[in-house]
């Protein structure tokens, strides 16, 4: 009895298996890269059926976010302007301009609205709310980008899950309880401090402690991943796109988070009811 | 999040009939545009484009966008902004406003949610004078008939098919303009019309019009209250009508008045009668001296006898009897000079009640009921408390003849209660005539025009409906339904919901309220007004009729009718009260015309009492599947009317060996030591099949299932009406129809009727929420009387585990909660990781910068009468089940209340107690969740994350409140009453039928033999909805069920699908937005706490009687904060250290320590004692020391 299967076929196990983890690890990649928010949302930018532009429109004319989505403030929605919002200032400017003819014929017939694309839009279990947002220091920015440098409206952000708890996360303050060390000792500070990308001085700035001063274990330390208050800003610079709060005397060291008791959650009821 | 501006392509062309705003704003262009839109249904037959074909065009269309350039991205979506904005519209905020629902010959003031110009929940207008924004059950449920795809629809004529004796009507879609051509010259005495009652003054301006024209007009409620009115026009001269206010008697009498259930404008009762039993602060005041006391005495087992704290159980037909032996020891005990003789008259008319009814109240052991001290020691208590100077009240209830009437009217009169507990309003009577008047003056050929109601159905036998509209020369129908009444009809107009179109009443106090539109009518329906209006030819624009009687009543000026649009009354325009001297000769009169002696029924002898239905009031409701799923208040049945008997009764038919079968008392009797078991039949493995019997009253048979409902009194047969309309593909088999015995002498009770068992033997299943009707000795609700309270004050923590004398490992209740900070040491014992908080606060301690919501219900005011359950519903997006998922006890409501009984089987002692969600801090669901679906957050909300959970159902079985609810089928995508493709009512959730399909179910007949997953990936939003979804029926009418379904959903609230867990979430959603507005407010500063009371839970918000309290516990100066810490503040099953954020204050009955059937402590107490050896108040023979001392002192 011999050669029943011919010799290759001793490395054939082998072969499967390797072209199984390659197969498996290809579709793995694949579907984390292509079936995420990070590939089927960014950089979405459909034609719409007018070309507006936002750059021209906020960036050359100055024109505040608020004139046409002007439900921000006071819904969890922010709207499209409808048409006579537009013909305000298109029934003298350009009135004539071919391309403003579907909001011509919107404002004339109320069963002809523009049909914009949606870019931007959130699973119908997620309650998301613009008002509470851009009434308490969050930009507009945050999420959707430099709007005002677009000519036509891309999807900037990710708008994943991730996406949103990460900014929530970082306005919860976290406690750290101090653990023992190898010798039995408790942590050090710095160590600490390192584990969350602070330097000792800030963590101990945080605490009120001096640098030096030993912890115990089991002692209850303030620790932020990050400027808790970087992504808040003073409400009159809420539709700023360009604002820069590090290049702002003024604002630059305020600590909004304590001043206007801002607290969030990162808790289911936040966003899904 | 659900946008109506961002429609998909497909949903553009799909719903027809779809409003915006836009609509609603009233503009002439969008008048013309609605009326080019949503013709009278003939376009729609002829339209070429059918949601079939759209469908077939998208599938190809949907394939291509798949392969082309956008690959895995989600479907493009459209956002479809406005013309031009309406005004004050921001997109994604609700609007708010003030209309009404008329109810006969009420109004209930509404504050109505509208989103995008939908609305989808009401509530009452807590500005209204004296209102605390709570209504009843039917106002909660209304919203769900604008939106029932069994309305009539379209404009309809008859036509008539064959020849000679095969010759039969059927009414035919026909444009509207056609068949209000029908309408033309009928101005004249040829034309009677038949209505339902109504408050509207505008009905009447119009009706008063037309009668100069010689029309004639009649009104018929087959359940009329309008015998307060007549008795007390005889007791105080014509003009004026009773108007009760409970809230300032100390003590009732009710002679068969369910003035808490099903009396007129029984949610203003419930909140006043709770107003004056309320235990405001149990550590200042004595509830004994501040609570008020409710006597009932009545045949059947209602709302209000068992909230009373004394009970006399009497066939509905002899309560005449007890009310002549009170009114004779009112007048002996007040002594009116020269009524000698009328008391021995009234004495001699009620004769021995204490032979007749031998156990007409609660007695120990074999003793005999002594019902005529009963009724003297009452009356005795009312005339002490009249004595006092306080105030009490006599009321009787609508099924009794106008002499009882008349005799609480004399005896308020005796007592001085006229002017203060019962006011006389001026009333204007209608004049028109009754529907034996109908009959009467009926001639053939006359024209006969039927507005609302639905008399071929519901008139009384003797009238022979069916002959009457034979003899007619023109039969014209408004109505909501093609019902009975419709189908003899020769031409049917649609009525529009209260909710489409302009209309006017006046509330129970006559203040004037705007029936106020918030959609246009989704079918063209239109209001009695119009029909009225289009028949006398005069101005038939609805609004414009409201506001020309608007501008005669108030005088005209926009800014008046404004502010009466906003604030949805017309201050100060109450009717006037009078005051008028008591006429006893006429009085007296009446009684020796009218009160006949009533045969006391016996065995084989029985009186049949009919009864409004809690949830179809007199058949209205019927196809409305909230109320079908309410569970009645004290039977907990669904979906069906019974034939209700005593346990007494229920023995005697059965015969004594059938019924030691059939009945749960004997042996369960013999192992609790005496006490009774369950309650009522014996389930198999909690489903009830019952006996079928017939029932033979004034000449007809009536044939239903019978039920056992021990408390009623013995004899008496009791039964619902408003079942068995027939109609509707959700209520079409509901129950079976009672007005067919009822005869116009016989309408609300009939003595001698029978009762035989159907031949063959025939079973029925009864559908009913609660098998264990009693609570076996466990604390669940714990009670007391006001009168040992003072000596007892602590008496909640002597129940069960939690009470100091059992426990060691649990603290005194000093520290039981968490917020409670004091013993936070003693916490740290529990199992349980304490899930909010985290960290930084410790174990058991609150997060104290957020805020920590918790709940108190109080059992003292709570009378259950499930306008919660409804209000939850609505505001939740609950779906119904149908009646046999709730038989295997599916049901899916969120809150629940529970009714137990307690004591002896022929009179029993009734608690009630509404359980949702308790929301533990240490919850035994989320420590047993595989996949984290159910979590707490940090202000002690426990928390479903539909998203999440995967259906283990683990969540549910370590539930001890049993509040976790499972969709087992995809209750919200499929409709009832279909079945194989095939419109079938009455069809629902089961395993036999195809309602039940997955998305991998190969086709059938109903999915026209597409697979489910085919058919769900062409249209992932529209559901699986078997068959008859393409927008068309077979006979050419357009079906709307699917796209009505969606509309009446709120929009702040997931609709959760098959195959998740679901529960009270505390209305998260309100506090969502609570938050969000506060935060809003504050911008740039840290106000950011929301007040106590701005957030209200729907439940809350609904509660008549205020017995729900909700808000910040940890917030010193929030209702909840004090509540919690009343003496009688208890949670359920506390011995768990489940700490729930819900608790309890206990309930607190009063009765009188000299009535023969006065308890020392409640029955459950008994029960509980017995069991556990208990000795709350001195154990199972009470010593009562110190608390009845006090009593004796306060009350001399």
């Amino acid at each position: 009895m011999s050669d029943v299967f011919p010799r290759w076929t001793n490395r054939l196990p082998g072969q499967i298996i390797f072209g199984l983890l390659l197969i498996g690890g290809v579709v793995t990649a694949g579907l984390n890269y292509y079936f995420t928010p990070k590939y089927t949302r960014v950089g979405f930018q459909p034609t719409q059926p007018v070309p507006f532009s936002h750059s021209i429109h906020v960036k050359q004319l100055g024109l505040d976010c608020r004139y046409c989505h002007d439900g921000v403030e006071k819904s969890w929605y922010s709207n499209v302007p409808a048409a006579d919002t537009c013909m305000n200032c298109h029934s003298a400017v350009r009135a004539d301009d071919p391309k403003l003819e579907p909001v011509r014929a919107s404002y004339k017939d109320a069963n002809k609205p523009v049909e914009w694309v949606q870019i931007h839009k959130l699973p119908d279990y997620v309650y998301f709310n613009h008002s509470v947002h851009v009434n308490r220091g969050v930009s507009c920015v945050e999420c959707h980008g430099r709007i005002d440098e677009m000519d036509e409206v891309r999807h900037e952000k990710q708008f994943s899950m991730t996406f949103c708890l990460d900014c929530h996360r970082e306005l919860m303050p976290k406690k750290y309880i101090v653990k023992m060390d190898e010798h039995g000792k408790p942590e050090k500070l710095d160590l600490i401090a390192k584990q969350y990308g602070l330097t000792a001085s800030a963590l101990a700035e945080l605490n009120g402690v001096s640098i030096t001063n030993s912890l115990e274990v089991g002692q209850k330390v303030n620790i932020t991943s990050g400027d808790p208050n970087k992504r808040l800003r003073p409400l009159d610079k809420i539709t700023d796109l360009a604002y820069e709060r590090s290049k702002d005397p003024a604002n630059k060291d305020r600590n909004f988070v304590k001043e206007w008791h801002v607290k969030t959650s990162e808790n289911c009821s936040a966003c899904h009811r | 999040m659900n946008d109506n501006l961002i429609l998909t392509n497909e949903q553009k062309s799909g719903p027809r009939y779809w409003r915006s705003l836009e609509h609603k704003a009233d503009s002439p262009e969008l008048r013309a545009f609605v009326e080019k839109e949503f013709p009278s249904g003939v376009d729609l037959i002829d339209d070429p484009v059918s949601r079939r074909n759209f469908m077939k065009i998208m599938s190809a269309s949907f394939a291509l966008a798949g392969l082309g350039v956008s690959g895995c991205r989600r479907p493009e979506h459209r956002i479809l902004p406005f013309s031009k904005m309406p005004e004050n519209y921001v997109h994604g905020s609700p609007q708010f406003f003030a209309t009404a629902m008329p109810s006969r010959g009420s109004a209930i003031p509404l504050v109505a949610k509208s989103y995008d110009g939908r609305p989808v929940k009401v509530e009452g207008n807590a500005e209204f004078p004296g209102s605390n924004g709570g209504t009843d059950q039917y106002a909660q449920a209304s919203i769900l008939s604008l939106y029932d795809p069994d309305r009539g629809l379209n404009f309809k004529l008859a036509e008539t098919e064959g020849k000679g004796d095969k010759k039969k009507k059927s009414l035919k879609v026909i444009a509207k303009a056609k068949v209000l051509e029908q309408l033309d010259g009928l101005a004249n005495g040829t034309t009677h019309v038949l209505m339902e009652q109504s408050s509207s003054p505008s009905r009447a301006r119009l009706v008063a019009g037309l009668k100069a024209k010689g029309v004639n007009f009649y009104e018929y409620e087959p359940i009329d209250f309008s015998v307060h009115a007549e008795a007390a026009d005889i007791a105080f001269g014509p003009g004026v009508k009773p108007y009760y206010k409970l809230d300032e008697a100390k003590a009732i009498l009710s002679l068969d008045c369910d003035f808490l259930g099903t009396e007129e404008s029984a949610f203003q009762h419930i909140r006043d009668f709770a107003d004056g039993r309320r235990v405001k602060d149990d550590h200042k005041e004595n509830p004994a001296e501040s609570m008020n006391r409710l006597y009932s005495v009545e045949g059947l087992l209602t709302l209000t006898g068992t909230n009373a704290d004394h009970r006399l159980r009497i066939p509905t037909g002899s309560v005449i009897r007890v009310a002549a032996l009170a009114l004779a020891e009112a007048l002996e005990g007040i002594g009116l000079d020269g009524a000698e003789d009328g008391i021995s008259q009234l004495r001699a008319f009620a004769a021995d009640l204490n032979t007749d009814f031998s156990k007409s109240h609660a007695v120990e052991g074999e003793a005999k009921a002594d019902t005529a001290k009963w009724v003297r020691q009452c009356v005795e208590d009312l005339i002490r408390l009249a004595k006092r100077g306080d105030k009490t009240l006599v009321v009787a209830g609508y099924r009794q003849p106008k002499e009882v009437h008349l005799a609480a009217m004399a005896m308020n009169e005796l007592l001085g209660n006229v002017g203060s507990t019962l006011l006389l309003q001026k009333a204007n009577p209608s004049g028109n005539g009754t529907i034996a008047d109908l009959k009467l003056r009926f001639n053939d050929g006359d024209n006969l025009v039927v507005l609302g109601g639905d008399p071929a159905y519901n008139a009384p036998a003797d009238i022979e409906w069916a002959k009457l509209a034979e003899q007619a020369g023109r039969v014209i129908r408004q109505g909501y339904y093609i019902d009975q009444t419709a189908q003899g009809a020769d031409a049917y107009i649609p009525a529009a919901h209260y909710l489409e179109s302009w209309g006017d009443a006046r509330t129970s106090d006559g203040t004037l309220v705007p029936v106020q539109p918030l959609i246009a009518p989704l079918f063209g329906g239109m209001t009695e007004l119009e029909v009225l209006a289009r028949i006398g030819g005069t101005e038939s624009d609805p609004y414009k009729i409201v506001r020309k009687t608007f501008d005669g009543i108030a005088g005209s000026g926009d800014a008046k009718w404004e502010k009466f649009l906003h604030d949805g009354f017309l201050a100060d325009s109450a009717s006037a009260v009078e005051s008028r001297g008591y006429d006893w000769d006429a009085t007296r009169a009446a009684w020796e015309d009218g009160a006949k002696p009533v045969k006391v029924p016996g065995k084989g002898d029985y009186e049949v009492t009919f009864y409004r239905d809690h949830s179809m009031d007199d058949g209205r409701w019927c196809n409305n599947g909230w109320l079908l799923e309410t569970p009645n208040p004290v039977t907990r049945i669904v979906w069906d009317n019974v034939l209700l008997m005593s346990y007494q009764t229920a023995r005697e038919l059965l015969g004594e060996e059938v019924a030691r079968e059939e009945l749960d008392f004997e042996e369960l009797n013999k192992k609790s030591g005496g006490l009774p078991g369950r309650f009522g039949f014996k389930s198999d493995a909690g489903r009830f099949y019952q006996k079928v019997y017939k029932l033979e009253v004034n000449g007809k048979e009536l044939e239903g299932p019978i039920w056992l409902l021990p408390g009623m009194a013995d004899n008496v047969v009791g039964v619902a009406l408003g079942y068995g309309r027939g109609l509707g593909r959700v209520g079409g088999v509901a129950g079976f129809n009672a007005y067919r015995a009822r005869t116009s002498s016989g309408a609300h009770f009939a003595g001698g009727a029978k009762l035989t068992k159907k031949e063959p033997s025939a079973t029925y299943e009864v559908a009913c929420t609660q098998e264990q009707g009693i609570m076996d000795g466990r604390p669940v609700i714990r009670e007391g009387n006001a009168n040992d309270f003072v000596g007892h004050k602590d008496f909640v923590d002597h129940f069960d585990l939690d009470s100091t004398h059992h426990t060691t490992h649990i603290p005194k209740k000093g520290a039981r909660y968490s917020w409670e900070k004091d013993q936070d040491e003693d916490l740290a014992a529990s199992p349980y990781k304490k899930p909010f908080g985290g960290e930084s606060n410790g174990p058991g301690k609150m997060d104290e910068e957020r805020q920590q919501w918790g709940m108190v219900i109080d059992l003292g005011t709570c009378v259950g009468c499930d306008a919660c359950v409804v209000a939850c519903q609505s505001e939740n997006n609950i779906p119904i089940v149908g009646k046999h998922q709730v038989a295997i006890g599916r049901e899916m409501s969120w809150i629940r209340i529970d009714r137990y009984f307690s004591g002896d089987e022929h009179n029993p002692q009734v608690s009630y107690q509404g359980v949702a969600c308790q929301h533990c801090e240490d919850a035994p669901c989320e420590s047993v969740c595989p996949v984290n679906a159910t979590v707490h957050d940090e202000e002690g909300l426990n928390l479903m994350a539909y998203n999440r959970c995967v259906g283990t159902r683990y969540c549910s079985n370590n539930c001890p409140y049993k509040v976790r609810r499972f969709n087992y089928y995809d209750y919200n995508r499929r409709p009832f009453g279909v079945e194989d493709g095939e419109r079938k009512p009455g069809t629902f959730f089961n395993d036999d039928n195809d309602l039940n399909n997955s998305p991998l179910h190969p086709g059938n007949k109903s999915s026209n033999g597409e697979w489910e997953l085919v058919r769900w990936y062409k249209d992932p939003s529209r559901g699986s909805v078997p068959g008859l979804d393409d927008g068309k029926k077979e006979n050419g009418e357009f079906d709307p069920e699917w796209d009505l379904i969606k509309l009446s959903k709120n929009p702040d609230v997931t609709v959760r699908m098959r195959g998740v867990m679901e529960k009270c979430t505390y209305c998260v959603q309100r506090i969502q937005q609570g938050k969000i507005e506060q935060k809003v407010a504050a911008r740039d500063t840290d106000n950011v706490k929301v007040p106590d009371g701005k957030i209200k839970t729907a439940c809350e918000q609904v509660c008549p009687a205020d017995a729900i309290a909700f808000g910040d516990i940890s917030d010193k100066e929030s209702e909840v904060y004090r509540l919690k810490r009343q003496n009688r503040n208890y949670s359920v099953l506390g011995f768990l250290d489940t700490r729930p954020r819900t608790t309890y204050l206990a309930k607190l009955r009063n009765p009188n320590v000299n009535m023969p059937d006065y308890y020392e402590i409640p029955n459950s107490v008994t029960e509980y004692n017995e069991k556990n050896h208990g000795n709350v108040f001195g154990g199972a023979t009470p010593t009562h020391g110190e608390a009845k001392g006090h009593e004796k002192e306060a009350k001399h």
